[in-house]
């Protein structure tokens, strides 16, 4: 990724990312914070801006684009909608799962953890409230309901290494 | 007391209520300021029996110190460092903008019979751009996001450079006056030892300013900071020096302390009150009368110096290699002219001779409103200026290498 950073005398800072198709990103830094992103699709053309936002809330956003505010928000909203202990978990069966290959029965993941696997994600097919026989492959994402502790568990056997 | 009050009462109630119509309308406010102080002063509202603000001394100290807050941030905005940095490409472009723009108003003043001194006022008046105009516009149509953003701004960085030298030279040969040579020479020598004074303590006093600002109390911050402004800058007019370079010097070694932001966060509703007393404090001194005798330099005015602000803003543009559409975009974004033009006919109202006192600043608010008005228009509309000069199909510009 390059990215080219210029002063703006009296106004703030300038920072164009390379978006690889010959467009970039074009972020205005404010001194008074404000930041406002524009796109420019070609060198030739002009930017066409897409949004601004204040310090604080450019701040959030700039965290959410990390991937480091998400995982809290989505543990905290499960946790309030189903009360107590238990909590709602996404989990990607990894290439080297233990479980890939095997039927949810042959596993006994619910034997070994306490966790349910509600449903099973495929590409856009999905499998809800699977049977013993149902089968998992590398690549899903099963949908797993138990305590927090359970589900942890779970998690971890199905990561694998 | 009571009547004084009133007055600026008034004064504050006529800025408010053309601000909000500026707002609304999106146009900049610094012709509507002044446009407000000659309706509510002496030649008009005053003319026709109405109550009006009277061109007082309260006001016009209150103006002047709008001028020492407007140099002041334009000082802490500076940087030698940046300048230098890129120094090549902005000296560049700085110096065609210099040299094609300053002799076209000084040419027009010796055409018209005036002195050397009227005309190098007039020089200042058409050469300078306005960088609270242009910036704003930038912003406003979103050219800031674009290559053509640097050049301009990089060519203001170098006009206030310029207008620093020019106003410190300027001012000493208009209060200097009329004592000859010798005066002018004797003038020029306190102006050059006072601001080289000035300027070195700025460049080696970091240290002490950081220690002044060194304060958490926001008040106490604040009053620091004017009370090292001011007085400075007063001393520098009681010696017959430029006020406005002083205040800019100061500013200067401000920037470089630290307290960068915290200063232009906490003083910009300061100086924004002040500049717009000193906005409307022009208007009152102007006699819309004054403004039929300075019709014809303001036509002639108008007629050359936009297509050279036009001119010298497209070299300027490719000596950054940019194409020759954006280089024309150059161009249009430097024909704003304001509040520098204001200051330097303020500085011209307190010369001797009837064409300083009366014809250049009358000259210089019909200018800026022109110049204001018409450089945002053509900003706007760039595309049509566009499509005129690069009539019959495109040009080779557009081949040409961006800059990155």
């Amino acid at each position: 990724m390059t990215v080219y950073e210029s002063d703006l005398p009296g106004v703030g800072k300038k920072h164009e990312v390379d978006l690889g198709d010959g467009s970039r990103l074009v972020i205005v830094t404010h001194n008074t914070g404000k930041r406002e992103v524009f796109r420019r699709a070609s060198a030739d053309s002009d930017s066409e801006k897409l949004f601004e936002l204040t310090d604080k809330l450019a701040r959030q956003v700039g965290t959410l684009l990390e991937g480091a505010y998400f995982q809290p928000v989505q543990t905290e909203t499960i946790e309030t909608l189903l009360g107590g202990d238990t909590l709602i978990e996404w989990v990607e069966v990894g290439a080297n799962s233990d479980i890939a290959g095997k039927t949810l029965g042959e596993s006994d993941l619910r034997q070994a953890t306490g966790a349910s696997v509600i449903a099973i994600e495929r590409g856009d097919e999905v499998v809800t409230s699977p049977g013993g026989d149902a089968m998992v492959e590398a690549g899903d994402t099963l949908v797993v309901i138990g305590p927090k502790t359970a589900c942890r568990d779970f998690v971890a056997l199905v990561k694998g290494a | 007391m009571a009547a004084a009050l009133l007055e600026f009462g008034y004064l504050f109630a006529v800025l408010a209520v053309v601000g909000a119509v500026a707002l609304r309308l999106g146009l900049s406010v610094i012709p509507l300021y002044v446009g407000g102080g000659v309706v509510a002063g002496p030649y008009v509202a005053g003319r026709f029996g109405l109550p009006y603000v009277p061109n007082g001394e309260v006001v016009t100290i209150l103006a002047e110190l709008g001028i020492v807050l407007l140099l002041f941030f334009l000082g802490l905005e500076f940087s030698l460092d940046r300048l230098r940095a890129s120094g090549a490409k902005i000296g560049r472009a700085g110096v065609i903008d210099l040299a094609v723009n300053l002799p076209i108003g000084v040419a027009i003043g010796l055409v018209l019979g005036w002195s050397p001194v009227e005309a190098l006022l007039l020089g200042g008046i058409v050469y300078i751009s306005s960088s609270a105009i242009v910036t704003k516009t930038l912003i406003d149509l979103g050219w800031i996001a674009d290559p053509e953003s640097e050049p301009i701004l990089g060519t203001l960085v170098f006009e206030d450079l310029a207008i620093a030298v020019y106003l410190a030279v300027v001012t000493s040969l208009v209060l200097g006056g009329d004592g000859g040579v010798a005066a002018i020479g004797r003038s020029l020598a306190i102006a050059f030892g006072f601001l080289g004074l000035l300027f070195v303590a700025v460049q080696y006093g970091t240290a002490l300013f950081a220690r002044v600002l060194d304060v958490e109390n926001q008040e106490a911050f604040v009053l620091r900071a004017l009370a090292v402004v001011v007085p400075i800058s007063g001393a520098a007019l009681a010696l017959g020096v430029s006020e406005a370079v002083a205040a800019f010097f100061v500013g200067m070694g401000f920037s470089t302390s630290g307290h960068r932001e915290r200063l232009e966060h906490l003083l910009v509703s300061v100086r924004d009150v002040f500049a717009a007393v000193f906005f409307f404090w022009i208007g009152l001194g102007t006699d819309p009368t004054l403004l039929a005798a300075a019709a014809v330099p303001l036509a002639i005015a108008v007629v050359l110096s936009t297509p050279s602000k036009v001119l010298s803003g497209y070299l300027g543009g490719r000596a950054y290699d940019l194409s020759a559409h954006r280089s024309l975009r150059v161009g249009v974004g430097m024909v704003p002219r304001g509040e520098f033009s204001l200051v330097i006919a303020a500085l011209a109202a307190a010369g001797t001779t009837p064409v300083m006192r009366d014809i250049i600043p009358a000259f210089a608010v019909g200018y800026v409103f022109v110049m204001s008005a018409l450089g945002t228009v053509l900003m706007q509309r760039s595309d049509l200026v566009e499509r005129l000069v690069f009539r019959g199909g495109e040009t080779d510009g557009e081949a040409s290498a961006e800059g990155a």
